[in-house]
C-alpha cells in the first residue's frame, strides 16, 4: 500500500490534492466527459407522429420523455474558497464551453446554493467545485443533474465510462457554449429559504455559529442584515489556504471553539457547517458538544408529524434512535449502504410524497420540505423552528430522548481477507438479524453492531451501539475479532 | 497528404478548434508554458474569434495548475499584449490567437518576460517539456489565482508609439481615414487611436469583436474591397486593415488601390529612416526596394531567414533602427517593442503625410518599383534539395545565399524557393525592376521545379 491517497476517481465524482495527484489534466477530462454525458442526455427531436413511433418500438414516447427533451439549458457553477478553486474553475469552463455547454459562474457559493440555481434556471445540470468536510489542500468536483440532485448510480457510472473512454463530443467552433456570472443566487436562495421557514419565529434566537471558514458566512450575514437574524459568527472569514480547524461536522470540531462560547454568550444554541454548508453539526444551549448522529432524528422528530411522506432514509451506520423517534409519529426507517449514492437510489426507489427526509449520522440531511437537498442551514432551521414550536431549549429537548451510546473503531485490513472476515464474523453472531447489505450489520433488541469496508480507503469500520451505557464490552470483543481476522 | 488540422511543434501549438485543437490539449501546453517560465505572473490575451474563451479558460486553467498569476488583458492585439508582458513585469506570456488563419483555427502565440517570441532554444525545451509531461503542480497554498487589467496595457502601447511621431501635427491636419479592423482585436483599440490619439475623422468597417470575421482573415489586397470602396465613398486620405490580433497592417490610399505588403514596409522604413539613424533588417524574401531606400539614407540592410523570431534576433545583434517582412505584412519598431506592430505601422504613415505634405499615393509612387511573383508548390521530402541543385545549376553567376532554401540574387532581380514553417509547401518568390523580366523568373522556376 502507497502512502495517504491524494486521488480518487469514482461514482462520487472527482477528489484529490491538487499538486499531490489532482491534475488540471484530471479536471479537463472529467468535465469533458460530463459534457460529453450531457449531450447523450439530449434525447432526439420529437417525431413528427407519435403514434407511428410507438407502433415502431424505436421510442418511447411517453409523457416523461417529452419532457427529458428539455436538456439544453446551461451547467451552473459554484465553488468553495480553497484556492485551487480558481484553477479547477478555469478547467471546468474550457470544457464545458468546448462541450457546446453555456455555464452560469455563480461564484463563491454553498453547494445548496448551486443546487437551488440548477432548477431555477432549468439548468442541465450543476458542478460544485469544492472538497467540502475535507482539509484545505483537497479538492473536488461534485456533478448535479437536471433535477438538482446527484447522479443516480446508473448516471455516475456512465459518467466514469466516459471519462476512461476519453471519447469526448467537443463541438465546433461556432457551437462553443458560453460563459455568463450570476451575482444574485444567494438572495434567491435566501428567498426561497424565507418561503420554506417561518423567519418571524426564528429571529428571536441567539445562535453561536462557527462557519469554518465556509460558505455558510456570507449567507448568514445576509440572514442577520437583510432578515434580522442574530447569529454570531465565528471563523466568519472565507479562507483559501488554513481552516480554523478540521472541517468536519461531529462533537469533536464543535467541542474546540463553538461549545465553549454558547453559556458565555447566553446563545440559545450553537452551529457548525462544513465548508460547504452541506452538513451541520450543533451544541445546547448549556454549552454541551452534541453527536452529529443526533440531527436526524431531531428533524424526523420534527418533521414527521407534519409530513404526508412518513419514510426516513438513512444508512445503516445511523443511530437506532431513529427507529423510536421514527414510531412515535408512525414513520418508518428505511436502511440502505453507507454512501451517497446509496441514498440517491434509494430517494429514487419512491415516490417523492411518500418520502419524509434523507439523511446520515454526518450531518448531511435533505428534506421534502425544501426540496430534497443536503443542506446545513435548512437543517438548522428546522431545528431552530422545533425549539420555537415547542417553546423548549435545545437542552431540555434532547433530554427527553432515550439515551443511545456509540463507539466506532477502525482497523486497517488486508482487502483479499475482507470477504472471509465477514462470513466468519457474520457465523459468530448467529442469534441476531443480521443484514448485509453493506458489510454486517447485527442487530439485537436495545443494541447493534456495523461491520463495514470504507469506500475510501482499505480499512474495516466497526460500530456498536447500545440503549443507555455505551457497549464497552462488546466493541472490544469486535475490535480483537477483527483485528485477528485481518 | 496529411490535412494539417493540428500541428504541435516548435512555433507552439495550432489547430482546428473541436476535434483537432481540444481544450485539454491547450491546458496542457499552458502548463508546460508555466513550468518552463515559473511560478510569476503571466499576461494573457487573446484575439476575438469564436473559441478564444474557451481556449482562454484552458490556458488559465494550466497555468494556474503550474503556480502562475494569470493577468487577463482580455481581447486585445498581439503587440499590446507583448509590450504589456514586458512593461509589466511578467514571466512571459501568451496570446490565444491563430492570426491571420481562418477562423475554425485557433492557436497559442508564446513570449519571454520581454514579451519576444521564444527562439528556437526556448521553443525547444518547452516542447521536450511538454512531450515528457514533466509539469510542475502546484499545491493549494502556491496556486495563484486570475486578475483582470482592462486599461494599462492599451495605455501602455500608445504611450510608447507616440513620441516617436508628431501627433500633434498629424491631428492638425484632422485625417480622413478608412479602417477595416475584420472584427479582429484591434477593432476597438484601432479607433481609439486614430480618434482619440491622432485626430482622425474615422470611418470604421468591421469593428465589433462579438461578431465573426466578415472577410478573409489575412489582409491581401484582393479581400480588401470592403476598404477600397469605403476610403473612395468617403473620400478618405487613407485606408488601413489590419489581421484578427492586429499584428499585420495594410493600406489603401486615397484612391482606394491596397498596396502590396512590401509596399507598405517601405512606406515605413523610408518614413523611419527619414527620422532616424541606424540599419534594417527584412527577410530574405523582402522586396530589394528596401535596400535602394537604405542606400538612398546610406544605411545598411541585414537579411535572414523568414520568420519573425529571426528577423528580431538580427535586429538585437546590429542595433537596427526598423525591420519587418515584406509579404507578412509586419513592421517591427524597437523603439517601441521588437514586435510586429501595425499600429506603429499606422502611427508612421500618417506621420509621413503630415511631415510632407504629400498623399498617399504620391508617396507610393516615390517607392523604387518593382515587380514581384510569388507561389507555391505541394511539399514533398526529398523535393527542396534537387530543386536548389537545379537551379544553382541553371543560373551560374548569381549570388547565392542558402541560409533559409536557395536565393539567387542578380543586381536587377532575384529568386528564392523556401520550405514553408507552418504549411506543408514550398514558396518560390521572384522580383525584377521589370514586370516581364520577373514573370520570365517565376516561370522558368516554376517550370524548373516543377
Amino acid at each position: 500500500m502507497t502512502g495517504a491517497k491524494s486521488l480518487r476517481i469514482s461514482h462520487v465524482g472527482l477528489r484529490g490534492v491538487p499538486g499531490r495527484g489532482l491534475t488540471a489534466a484530471h479536471v479537463l477530462d472529467f468535465a469533458s466527459a460530463f459534457g460529453t454525458f450531457l449531450e447523450a442526455q439530449r434525447a432526439p427531436a420529437p417525431p413528427p407522429n407519435q403514434e407511428g413511433t410507438r407502433d415502431s418500438g424505436s421510442g418511447q414516447a411517453t409523457p416523461f420523455c417529452a419532457s427529458e427533451m428539455e436538456d439544453d439549458g446551461p451547467v451552473i457553477l459554484g465553488r468553495d474558497p480553497r484556492r485551487s478553486g480558481v484553477m479547477l474553475r478555469e478547467g471546468v469552463i474550457a470544457s464545458l464551453l468546448a462541450c457546446g455547454r453555456d455555464c452560469v459562474d455563480l461564484g463563491i457559493v454553498s453547494t445548496p446554493v448551486i443546487q437551488h440555481a440548477i432548477r431555477r434556471h432549468g439548468a442541465a445540470g450543476g458542478i460544485s467545485i469544492g472538497a467540502s468536510h475535507n482539509g484545505a489542500e483537497w479538492n473536488a468536483l461534485k456533478f448535479f443533474g437536471k433535477n438538482a440532485t446527484y447522479l443516480s448510480t446508473a448516471e455516475a457510472g456512465e459518467l466514469l465510462d466516459i471519462y476512461h473512454l476519453k471519447r469526448f463530443s467537443f463541438a465546433g467552433y461556432t457551437k462553443l457554449g458560453k460563459l455568463s456570472e450570476q451575482k444574485d443566487s444567494i438572495d434567491l436562495y435566501l428567498k426561497e429559504l424565507s418561503a420554506a421557514y417561518e423567519f418571524d419565529k426564528l429571529r428571536r434566537f441567539r445562535v453561536v455559529v462557527d462557519c469554518c471558514n465556509g460558505t455558510s458566512a456570507p449567507l448568514l450575514r445576509r440572514l442577520n442584515q437583510d432578515f434580522g437574524f442574530q447569529f454570531i459568527l465565528i471563523n466568519e472569514r472565507l479562507e483559501g489556504e488554513r481552516f480554523a480547524h478540521e472541517p468536519s461536522t461531529n462533537a469533536r470540531t464543535v467541542g474546540l471553539q463553538l461549545a465553549p462560547l454558547v453559556t458565555p454568550l447566553q446563545a440559545d444554541a450553537g452551529f457548525l457547517f462544513d465548508v460547504d454548508s452541506d452538513r451541520v453539526a450543533l451544541a445546547t444551549d448549556q454549552g454541551e458538544a452534541v453527536s452529529e448522529e443526533m440531527i436526524l432524528p431531531l428533524l424526523a422528530d420534527h418533521h414527521l408529524p407534519k409530513s404526508a411522506g412518513k419514510l426516513v432514509i438513512t444508512n445503516l451506520s445511523t443511530t437506532a434512535l431513529l427507529e423510536d423517534v421514527a414510531a412515535g409519529h408512525a414513520g418508518k426507517v428505511v436502511r440502505v449502504p453507507v454512501g451517497r449514492q446509496a441514498a440517491m437510489d434509494a430517494l429514487a426507489t419512491y415516490r417523492p410524497e411518500q418520502i419524509a427526509m434523507a439523511g446520515e449520522g454526518t450531518g448531511a440531511v435533505m428534506l421534502a420540505g425544501f426540496r430534497f437537498i443536503y443542506d446545513g442551514i435548512a437543517s438548522m432551521l428546522s431545528i431552530l423552528s422545533m425549539m420555537a414550536e415547542r417553546g423548549q431549549s435545545l437542552s431540555s429537548i434532547l433530554a427527553a430522548y432515550p439515551r443511545y451510546s456509540m463507539l466506532k473503531g477502525v482497523v486497517p485490513v488486508v482487502s483479499p481477507r475482507i470477504p472471509s472476515l465477514l462470513m466468519e464474523m457474520q457465523q459468530d453472531h448467529q442469534d441476531g438479524i443480521a443484514n448485509t447489505a453493506d458489510g454486517l450489520r447485527v442487530d439485537w433488541p436495545g443494541r447493534w453492531f456495523h461491520i463495514r469496508v470504507s469506500q475510501t480507503e482499505p480499512v474495516v469500520r466497526v460500530i456498536c451501539e447500545q440503549r443507555g451505557e455505551p457497549p464497552y464490552e462488546m466493541f472490544e470483543r469486535l475490535m480483537d475479532r477483527v483485528r485477528r481476522l485481518a | 497528404m496529411r490535412e494539417h488540422r493540428l500541428k504541435i511543434g516548435v512555433s507552439g501549438i495550432r489547430g482546428v478548434v473541436g476535434e483537432f485543437l481540444t481544450p485539454t490539449l491547450a491546458c496542457a501546453f499552458a502548463q508546460a508554458f508555466g513550468t518552463y517560465v515559473g511560478a510569476g505572473t503571466v499576461a494573457l490575451g487573446r484575439d476575438s474569434r469564436a473559441s478564444g474563451a474557451m481556449i482562454q479558460h484552458a490556458v488559465s486553467c494550466g497555468l494556474l495548475a503550474a503556480g502562475c498569476e494569470v493577468v487577463d488583458v482580455g481581447i486585445l492585439p498581439t503587440p499590446t499584449i507583448q509590450i504589456y508582458a514586458q512593461d509589466s513585469g511578467a514571466r512571459g506570456g501568451i496570446a490565444v490567437t491563430a492570426s491571420h488563419n481562418p477562423a475554425e483555427y485557433n492557436a497559442l502565440k508564446l513570449f519571454n518576460h520581454q514579451g519576444l517570441f521564444f527562439n528556437h532554444y526556448e521553443r525547444s525545451e518547452l516542447i521536450d517539456l511538454y512531450h515528457q509531461s514533466d509539469f510542475h503542480h502546484a499545491a493549494n497554498d502556491q496556486i495563484r489565482t486570475v486578475r483582470q487589467e482592462r486599461e494599462a496595457p492599451l495605455r501602455t502601447h500608445f504611450r510608447r508609439i507616440l513620441p516617436h511621431v508628431d501627433a500633434g501635427r498629424i491631428r492638425g491636419r484632422n485625417y480622413r481615414v478608412a479602417l477595416d479592423a475584420v472584427n479582429g482585436a484591434g477593432s476597438l483599440p484601432s479607433c481609439q487611436f486614430l480618434s482619440a490619439h491622432l485626430g482622425c475623422d474615422l470611418h470604421a468597417m468591421s469593428v465589433d469583436p462579438s461578431q465573426p470575421f466578415p472577410r478573409e482573415a489575412e489582409p491581401r489586397p484582393e479581400v480588401l474591397t470592403g476598404l477600397s470602396d469605403l476610403v473612395r465613398a468617403n473620400r478618405c486620405a487613407v485606408g488601413f486593415a489590419q489581421d484578427p490580433d492586429g499584428d499585420r497592417l495594410a493600406i489603401a490610399d486615397e484612391t482606394g488601390r491596397v498596396l502590396d505588403n512590401d509596399d507598405v514596409l517601405a512606406l515605413v522604413v523610408e518614413a523611419v529612416l527619414s527620422r532616424l539613424p541606424g540599419d534594417v533588417v527584412v527577410n530574405l524574401t523582402t522586396s530589394a526596394a528596401i535596400d535602394e531606400i537604405a542606400a538612398r539614407h546610406r544605411r545598411r540592410v541585414w537579411r535572414t531567414p523568414v520568420g519573425e523570431a529571426n528577423v528580431v534576433q538580427r535586429m538585437q545583434a546590429v542595433g537596427a533602427v526598423i525591420g519587418g517582412e515584406g509579404s507578412g505584412g509586419g513592421i517591427i519598431f524597437p523603439a517601441v517593442h521588437y514586435c510586429r506592430d501595425s499600429y506603429t505601422g499606422m502611427a508612421f504613415v500618417l506621420d509621413r503625410m503630415a511631415a510632407t505634405g504629400q498623399k498617399l499615393s504620391e508617396l507610393a509612387a516615390a517607392l523604387p518599383r518593382y515587380s514581384r511573383r510569388m507561389g507555391k508548390l505541394v511539399f514533398e521530402h526529398g523535393r527542396l534539395g534537387p530543386i536548389m541543385q537545379t537551379l544553382e545549376r541553371e543560373f551560374s553567376g548569381a549570388e547565392v545565399d542558402h541560409s533559409d532554401g536557395l536565393k539567387l540574387t542578380w543586381p536587377d532581380r532575384w529568386v528564392h524557393v523556401r520550405a514553408s514553417n507552418t504549411e506543408p509547401v514550398l514558396r518560390l518568390a521572384s522580383e525584377a525592376r521589370d514586370e516581364s523580366v520577373a514573370s520570365a523568373l517565376f516561370q522558368k522556376v516554376m517550370m524548373l521545379a516543377g
